[in-house]
Formats: C-alpha cells, sequence, structure tokens
C-alpha cells in the first residue's frame, strides 16, 4: 500500500488574498520544511476563495484566514511568521504525525 | 527582467494606508503600474486582513497582475516610525514591500530571491542603509539574475 507523506505526495495548500504573493512565500517556506523533515509533499499557493473548494490534505495560511478554513482539509494550521521555516517544522510535526503522514 | 527597482530611505507616514502607498510610490513613478493598483493594495488588507504582514516587522503589498500593471517592478519604503497592521503578531511594520507583475508567473523568481535575501539578511541591510542609494544596491544585490 502506498502511504501518504512517504511514499505518495500529500497535497497542501498555502493560502492568502490574491495567491500570488505572501501565498507564495508561504509555498516556499512549506516546501522547505517539508523536504526538511522527509515528508513527501506537494504545494500550492491560492486564494482564500479558492481555497475552500480544494481538496487538500493541509491547508497552511495567516490564522485570520484558516479560521475560515476549519474543515476544509484534515490537517488547518495557521502560520503567523510565513519565512521562518523551523517554526512551521514546529507546527506541522504534531498533526502530520497524527494522521500518519511523518513517520 | 525587472522593470522598476526602488527604495525609499526613511519615509515618514501616520499609518499602514500611507505605508503602502509610500511602497508603490516607485511602481507609479517608474510606470510598471496605473494609480488603481495602489489603491487595490490598500483595498486587499481591507477586505482580507492584515495577511501580507508575512513576518515580524515586514509587509508584502501587492494586488493582482488585472489591476492596472503593465510591467513587473518591486520597490520598498523604509519607514522611520513603525505602523500598525493590526496583525496579532508581526506588527510593528517597519519595511514594507510592494511588487507589482504582469502576469502570474513573472514575479515567482522574484518572491523567491526576495525571500532568500530576507533570511540572508536583506532587512537589516536596508534599515540601515545610510541613504537610498545604498538600500538600492542592496536590494539590487539579492535580485541579481532575476
Amino acid at each position: 500500500m502506498n502511504r501518504k507523506g512517504i511514499d505518495e505526495p500529500i497535497k497542501v495548500i498555502t493560502v492568502c488574498g490574491v495567491g500570488m504573493g505572501s501565498s507564495l512565500i508561504l509555498r516556499m517556506t512549506a516546501e522547505k520544511a517539508l523536504s526538511e523533515m522527509g515528508v513527501k509533499a506537494r504545494v500550492e499557493a491560492t486564494d482564500l476563495s479558492s481555497a475552500k473548494s480544494m481538496a487538500a490534505d493541509v491547508i497552511l495560511g495567516q490564522e485570520m484566514h484558516t479560521d475560515q478554513l476549519d474543515g476544509a482539509a484534515p490537517v488547518v494550521v495557521g502560520i503567523t511568521n510565513f519565512m521562518d521555516t523551523e517554526g512551521l517544522k514546529q507546527k506541522l510535526e504534531g498533526p502530520l504525525r497524527e494522521q500518519g503522514w511523518l513517520e | 527582467m525587472i522593470s522598476v527597482l526602488d527604495v525609499e530611505v526613511g519615509v515618514h507616514v501616520d499609518g499602514w494606508q500611507a505605508a503602502i502607498r509610500a511602497a508603490c510610490q516607485p511602481l507609479l513613478d517608474g510606470g510598471a503600474v496605473e494609480a488603481r493598483y495602489v489603491d487595490r493594495c490598500i483595498e486587499m488588507v481591507s477586505s482580507h486582513g492584515p495577511y501580507m504582514v508575512v513576518a515580524p516587522g515586514i509587509a508584502l503589498a501587492h494586488a493582482r497582475p488585472e489591476d492596472g500593471v503593465s510591467a513587473l517592478g518591486v520597490a520598498v519604503a523604509t519607514l522611520v516610525e513603525a505602523v500598525e497592521f493590526g496583525h496579532p503578531e508581526n506588527d510593528p511594520v517597519d519595511l514594507v514591500f510592494a511588487f507589482a507583475s504582469p502576469d502570474n508567473d513573472q514575479h515567482v523568481h522574484l518572491l523567491k530571491a526576495l525571500a532568500e535575501g530576507i533570511e540572508e539578511g536583506l532587512g537589516v541591510s536596508l534599515r540601515q542603509a545610510v541613504d537610498a542609494r545604498a538600500a538600492r544596491a542592496a536590494l539590487e544585490e539579492v535580485l541579481v539574475g532575476v
């Protein structure tokens, strides 16, 4: 069986108001964090309204946005500093382990 | 190719709206954007919250290509008095970046270089720059090859 996050990538989306600036910065940080954690992932940046209808495994964004996206994905995490790779790793570790996406 | 690149150093503003205007001014002066682009950048915060305050002290203002962008541009304003955007943790902001992209792809390398530059201390170089020329040189340095 292919295991998510290990054999096949999890789908991660990063959100912001427009979907091309802040969320792109967060996408780069998330790609770095996930790769350092050894989690296979495909990360995409999008705007808040599109995020609501996208089937994702993980949604990352500012809390003011992720509060509106609760339940839209199995893992929804509010991120304050979009440039802090270490901080992002810490925030992701628990939820990803809980889902079995991190060994 | 980046057609407008500039820094405004030591700007005095009385709030986040004026801070965004200051950061966007070089884009406007250089012809990369129309005046409505600047208004849209402010509206983005009014309607979606201060999400563009992406890291402590740093905001990244922008709107969409269809909001009046004609060329790729990036600009920064360093503020003398930091302003509150209303972000729960990253306020106050004293470094405001603004960018404009004519489509959904041209800015990708620019932002990647900018993010890497900030990670390596671009923020400090800009804040400590003695004049606009030194600040511009610091920004140009991280954007070499973009």
